[in-house]
This record gives structure tokens, C-alpha cells and sequence, in this order.
């Protein structure tokens, strides 16, 4: 299912099974596995099998899919380990935090005082640059619905660092190669 | 909120009160105590940026980042987990053109897109919505997740519980009817009880 661009990407190897995995779900348009190394026990990782890069690039039906089981591991978190709460949480680009150029969602199991900070200082800022970016994104979310339009209007970020990204592929699976 | 100046009596009698509400009596109670409800409403001003038959989204005024939108659903809900499944489909859609819209509109390299459910899981509002914050390098938000090491044994007895309790319910759906929206089922009480251990009903 994987397609051509994502012969070096960690998760369509993770898909692909060429990587273990511990698996919570999957069905045709995706897959859900355990994070080993996850912010707290039961953190959950839902990627699609397609290779996307980022959000934007996802058709909605995936989209739809995607987040609706990511929201039922939510529910299947809630009832099964015994916490206080639950993030959905994605990361799209590399200043907002996403290392493998795969889109996925984690969804994260969270306790009072877990040590987890997805807090942020709010950011003073004047009436000017309030309206100034309400024009802005009102300009461009008026293209909501309008599929051609989004289309072709897909922004491109960089969704890893250059050693992650699939072109250097052979250089990144030696890396994962030498994890356990 | 208001429920902070009520004495000992008073609460009792509108914990009370709550208790012997019909579902749609108590729905309705929520919405007038919720704030976002009315700020969907539009009771409440709000700086809109996008709006359609089930979402609004605004301009939070406690902003991670310049750009940080709130989505938010026009039917109250406290949780994700008591969103029907086409709603899902069409909120997270729209996150990511509003996503797009932040990429494409303002002087952004990324974005952020979080729920949270829960107090502990920093929810601080009784009304679902979906966070999309825009980032810069340095921008002085720092969402990186602390690394747990886990057991072999550990990773296993985990992830069986969840393939336990996701059960069945994680089968594709995709092709069956759409469903109906239950009215005061066995599941929908399940979630109520959730969002009221997770302090947000």
C-alpha cells in the first residue's frame, strides 16, 4: 500500500513490518501501534499507510478516518489504564516539533503532574496585529470548501530534518538499524 | 464560574437539581453555563476566522502563538469521546484547512494541532474544541514530549489491554449506514461518567 516516495521512511517500514512494532490496530487505510519510547505508558502513534508528509496533504476521507480511531484508542485508553485524561496531538513541521516526515497523530495518555508540558506562556499582543492576521486568515480560510482551490493551494513546509526525509534514506534506516 | 460563589447548601441543591434533569434538561443547562456556547452564539464576542453549519473557529485571545485558532463545535460537547463519528470526519477536516490557511496566511513553518480531554491533559474550557497553534523556530513554545523507556513485558501487557478495549469498535465503518444518533444509550452514559471523572462536566 505504501507507494514509491517512502522507500527510506520510518513509518512506512514500521507499515510495512520491515521494523517491529507492537500493534493496536489496523485496517486498510491505516495503522495504530504503541509508542516504545512514549511520554507515558499506552502513548499510541495512528499513521496512515499512504505516505504523507504533513496534515495538508492528507485527503479528508483519511483525515476523517484517521481521527475518528485515534479517538476511539482515546476512549480504549480511558477505559483500559486507568488515567485522568487524554491529548491528541500532532506536531506538523519541523518548529512545531515532527522529526519523521510521516504525518501521525499521538494520542496520549496523561495523569495529574505526569511531567508533560503541552502549556504555553500566552502571548501579549496589540489591536493592530489582532485585526491585521484575522484579515489574513479570514482571506485564506474562505477557500474552505472549495476543493480545487485547496488543492492546488497546499502549503509546503519541511516535515523533518534533511537526514530524515526520504531522499536520504539509506543514510536514515542504518541509523534506525543500530536501535534495538 | 459562578458555581465558585455558592455555599455548601446551595450546591447541594443544585447538584441536586442537575441530578433530576432529563438529558436535553441538562444539555441545555450545560449551554447556558458554557462560554463558548455562547461566544458559537455569538453572545459573546469573538474574533471569527471561519465558520459552517457545525464548527466555528476564532482567534484565541490567550494565544500560544499570533494565529492560534480555536475550533470549536456549535453542539456542546465536553469530550471528544462524546462526538458521533461524522462530526469527527468533518471538525479535523477543517482543522487542517485551517491548518493550510495558517501555513499559507501568516508567517508560519509549522503547526500544532491538540485536543485535550481531560483537566490533567491541560482542558480548561467544558466545550470540545480543537487548538491549532502556529509555529516559528524560537518562537518560545515548547511542546517537546518527554521519552519513556518501556519493558518488553511492559509494552506487551499495555498494548493487549488497549487491543482489548478497542475491541471491535475500531472495525472500519466506512461502509455502513450513517448511524443514529443515540438518544440516552448505555455508551453515551459510559462517557458521561468519564467526563465527570475528568472534571469537566
Amino acid at each position: 500500500m505504501a507507494d514509491k516516495q517512502s522507500g527510506g521512511c520510518i513509518v512506512c517500514q514500521i507499515i510495512g513490518s520491515k521494523l517491529p512494532s507492537k500493534k493496536i490496530y489496523e485496517d486498510e487505510l491505516l495503522m495504530a501501534v504503541l509508542d516504545v519510547n512514549g511520554a507515558n505508558p499506552g502513548h499510541c502513534f495512528v499513521m496512515p499507510k499512504n505516505h504523507y508528509q504533513i496534515l495538508e496533504q492528507v485527503p479528508d476521507t483519511e483525515v476523517g478516518r484517521l481521527f475518528n480511531v485515534s479517538n476511539k484508542i482515546s476512549t480504549a485508553i480511558f477505559e483500559s489504564l486507568g488515567v485522568q485524561g487524554t491529548n491528541i496531538f500532532v506536531a506538523n513541521g519541523i518548529p512545531a516539533g515532527q522529526t519523521v516526515a510521516h504525518f501521525t497523530i499521538n494520542v496520549i495518555p496523561r495523569k495529574e503532574n505526569d511531567g508533560i508540558n503541552l502549556q504555553w506562556q500566552p502571548k501579549q499582543l496589540n489591536e493592530e496585529e489582532i485585526s491585521t492576521i484575522e484579515l489574513k486568515l479570514k482571506g485564506e480560510t474562505k477557500n474552505i470548501g472549495h476543493f480545487e482551490k485547496e488543492e492546488k493551494n497546499i502549503a509546503k513546509i519541511q516535515p523533518a530534518r534533511a537526514e530524515f526525509l526520504p531522499d536520504d534514506d539509506e543514510i536514515f534506516s542504518r541509523q534506525m538499524r543500530r536501535l534495538p | 464560574m459562578a458555581e465558585q460563589n455558592l455555599s455548601t447548601e446551595q450546591l447541594k441543591a443544585l447538584e441536586e437539581k442537575i441530578k433530576q434533569m432529563s438529558p436535553e434538561e441538562l444539555k441545555e443547562f450545560q449551554k447556558k453555563q458554557c462560554i463558548f456556547c455562547q461566544i458559537v452564539a455569538g453572545k459573546i464576542q469573538s474574533r471569527k476566522v471561519y465558520e459552517d453549519e457545525k464548527s466555528v473557529a476564532i482567534l484565541d485571545i490567550n494565544p500560544a502563538n499570533p494565529g492560534h485558532v480555536l475550533l470549536l463545535t456549535r453542539e456542546h460537547y465536553s469530550i471528544m469521546p462524546q462526538l458521533p463519528e461524522e462530526e469527527i470526519s468533518h471538525v479535523f477536516s477543517i482543522a487542517k484547512s485551517i491548518s493550510n490557511s495558517i501555513l499559507r496566511g501568516i508567517d508560519a513553518q509549522g503547526t500544532n494541532v491538540i485536543v485535550a480531554n481531560g483537566v490533567a491533559a491541560g482542558q480548561r474550557a467544558q466545550h470540545f474544541m480543537v487548538h491549532i497553534i502556529p509555529r516559528k523556530d524560537n518562537d518560545g513554545v515548547n511542546f517537546t514530549l518527554p521519552q519513556r523507556t518501556m519493558e518488553q513485558k511492559e509494552i506487551e501487557a499495555i498494548g493487549n489491554k488497549l487491543i482489548a478495549a478497542i475491541g471491535g469498535a475500531a472495525e472500519p465503518e466506512h461502509d455502513q449506514p450513517e448511524a443514529k444518533k443515540p438518544e440516552k444509550s448505555e455508551e453515551n452514559a459510559d462517557l458521561d461518567d468519564i467526563a465527570k471523572i475528568l472534571g469537566v462536566k
